[in-house]
């Protein structure tokens, strides 16, 4: 609050103060009072008025200033009323009253929208779950009627299984919950049930897959990385050169302060200009128009996963002969017993 | 015949499940009550139970740490949660593997056989038509000659010889090698088999292995 502000805002106060002395030193004159006591009574009169605003401002100065600047520091700002002190003045009063009633009106609703954000997800979480229960149903039926179905149907099974695991990890990826475990996971492991998992799109796409120097150790949730690589593998079996046979290449780093997963394959590439803009949300780029419609969201989430896990990702890619995504994993002893 | 008992509340997969073990080869059980599960399980005596964690009652967790108080049978668990929770917790109640589903049927076979043999101290057949097969060594010997295989060929006869006599798909095949942590394609698959053939004649078995058209191959 700035003072020239503040002597603005009183500008009809000091009008009537200035009006009501204009008059009374002409009623003093008019009586024939001395001069003497005009000058007493006028200099008691402006001392009044002058510590009367002064102490005014000074309330004020401190309660508006300690506001600003709990504002500016507060990363939340519709918690300010639960930092400042109560003011002592009515006006300031007023205010804060309003702002812990409208603060209280805020929660409830926020605390309302949580609600139904978490019953939406759990609702998806076990609708999950439960869908699987007819999927692992037909691929047992698939299995045992191979002559009529055969590898195809298995496939589609597969694709649906995909689908679904995207929209649990990302509701996943969106829970403010910690529902996931940092514990030491083996990469190879991960990498077979990935492996496994996508076996008949893989034989499908005639593609086979190199590994190397996986037998090391990071810190991760097994699953989640389960689930990152699928979704790369997904997309290296889906964005293929026509008449290359594809290869997925996998490989482990060992650095000093981190291990790096690179996921290799030698499909199309991204053009350059779209690398950016690979995990953004809904970003499908020219290879999602020209070649297999995508929704654009598997790297979306897959980035999301991994900052929640604070592992980080990048991609490289070169047009027509590779995509490389690689993630790194802190050596983080933090997380060791 | 190994008997395996299926521990699974959805009709449909329990009903699948145990057309496919019987296909296979194995006798099963299933549990349709389970207001008493862990009494009606080991008075069946099964090899081996196959158990979905998502079941009435006492969930297959608990279920598990009661049944290992009072046996060892191997149990796999089976479950459409995908929680790195529910995989610790199974292992260190006890279980000795977990499938999540949907599964891949073959895998589920491999994995059962693979719990069966260790349950039984491994006694995979050892020597075929005069060859004995030396796993440590990763070789085929007729005593005088020593043919080394290499690993996708070993993996690759090693089923063979424990189907002997019966069909093993291109299918089996593969998911064997995947399993194994050697992914290989279909043209791989087909030079390892050919080479496979010629190292089994270098020992003096031509036409060890038969190929079924569309069907897969017989190791006679």
């Amino acid at each position: 609050m700035k003072l020239g502000n503040y002597l603005r805002d009183r500008l009809w106060y000091y009008l009537i103060a200035a009006a009501a002395l204009g008059l009374m030193l002409l009623f003093l004159a008019a009586y024939r009072v001395s001069g003497q006591l005009i000058i007493f009574i006028t200099s008691i009169y402006l001392i009044s008025v002058f510590f009367e605003e002064l102490t005014g401002y000074l309330r004020k100065r401190q309660f508006y200033a300690e506001l600003h600047q709990k504002l500016d520091e507060l990363d939340q700002k519709y918690l300010i009323h639960e930092m400042i002190n109560k003011p002592d003045f009515l006006e300031g009063e007023i205010l804060y009253n309003a702002l812990c009633d409208a603060n209280k009106s805020m929660c409830e609703k926020v605390a309302e929208h949580k609600r139904r954000s978490d019953d939406f997800r759990d609702f998806i979480e076990m609708w999950v779950h439960e869908v699987k229960l007819p999927v692992a149903s037909l691929q047992l039926m698939a299995h045992n009627h191979r002559d009529e179905l055969g590898e195809k149907f298995t496939e589609q099974l597969r694709r649906i299984d995909d689908y679904t695991d995207q929209v649990l990890y990302y509701a996943r990826s969106k829970n403010a919950e910690k529902d996931y475990i940092i514990k030491e996971t083996s990469l190879k492991r991960a990498v077979a049930n990935v492996a496994i998992k996508n076996r008949e799109a893989a034989q499908l796409a005639g593609a086979s897959i190199e590994t190397e120097g996986l037998d090391i150790t990071v810190m991760t949730d097994g699953k989640w990385l389960e689930f990152i690589l699928g979704q790369f593998m997904a997309n290296s079996l889906k964005y293929t050169v026509e008449g290359r046979e594809p290869v997925i290449h996998i490989s482990a780093e060992k650095l000093e302060d981190r291990v790096l997963l690179h996921f290799r394959d030698n499909g199309i590439g991204i053009p350059e200009s779209d690398i950016p803009r690979v995990f953004d949300k809904s970003f499908t780029g020219e290879n999602g128009h020209t070649y297999a419609k995508s929704t654009g969201m598997g790297l979306y989430i897959v980035k999301n996963l991994c900052d929640r896990l604070g592992h980080g990702i990048s991609a490289a890619s070169e047009r027509g002969s590779f995509t490389e995504l690689t993630i790194a994993f802190a050596k983080n002893d933090h997380y060791l017993i | 015949m190994s008997k395996i008992y299926i521990v699974e509340d959805d009709k449909s997969i329990r009903e699948e499940l145990a057309e496919l073990l019987r296909n296979s080869g194995y006798e099963a059980e299933c549990l349709t009550d389970f207001s008493n599960s862990k009494a009606d399980i080991l008075s069946a005596h099964p090899d081996l139970i196959l158990m979905d964690i998502n079941i009435p009652n006492l969930n297959g967790e608990q279920l598990l740490k009661e049944i290992r108080k009072e046996s060892d049978i191997p149990v796999i668990m089976v479950t459409s949660r995908t929680s790195e929770t529910d995989e610790v917790l199974s292992m260190s109640y006890g279980a000795d593997d977990y499938i999540t589903k949907p599964y891949n049927p073959t895998i589920l076979l491999l994995r059962i056989s693979a719990v069966l043999k260790r349950a039984a101290g491994n006694t995979s057949v050892q020597s075929y038509n005069g060859l004995q097969v030396n796993d440590a060594k990763g070789s085929l010997t007729d005593g005088s000659r020593d043919v080394i295989l290499t690993k996708n060929e070993m993996i690759i006869f090693r089923l063979m010889l424990d189907r002997k006599g019966s069909i093993v798909t291109r299918d089996d095949l593969m998911t064997a090698l995947w399993d194994n942590d050697e992914f290989v394609n279909d043209n791989a698959l087909t030079v390892n088999i050919s080479r496979l053939r010629s190292k089994l004649a270098e020992l003096g078995c031509n036409d060890a292995i038969e190929t079924r058209k569309k069907q897969g191959y017989v190791l006679k």
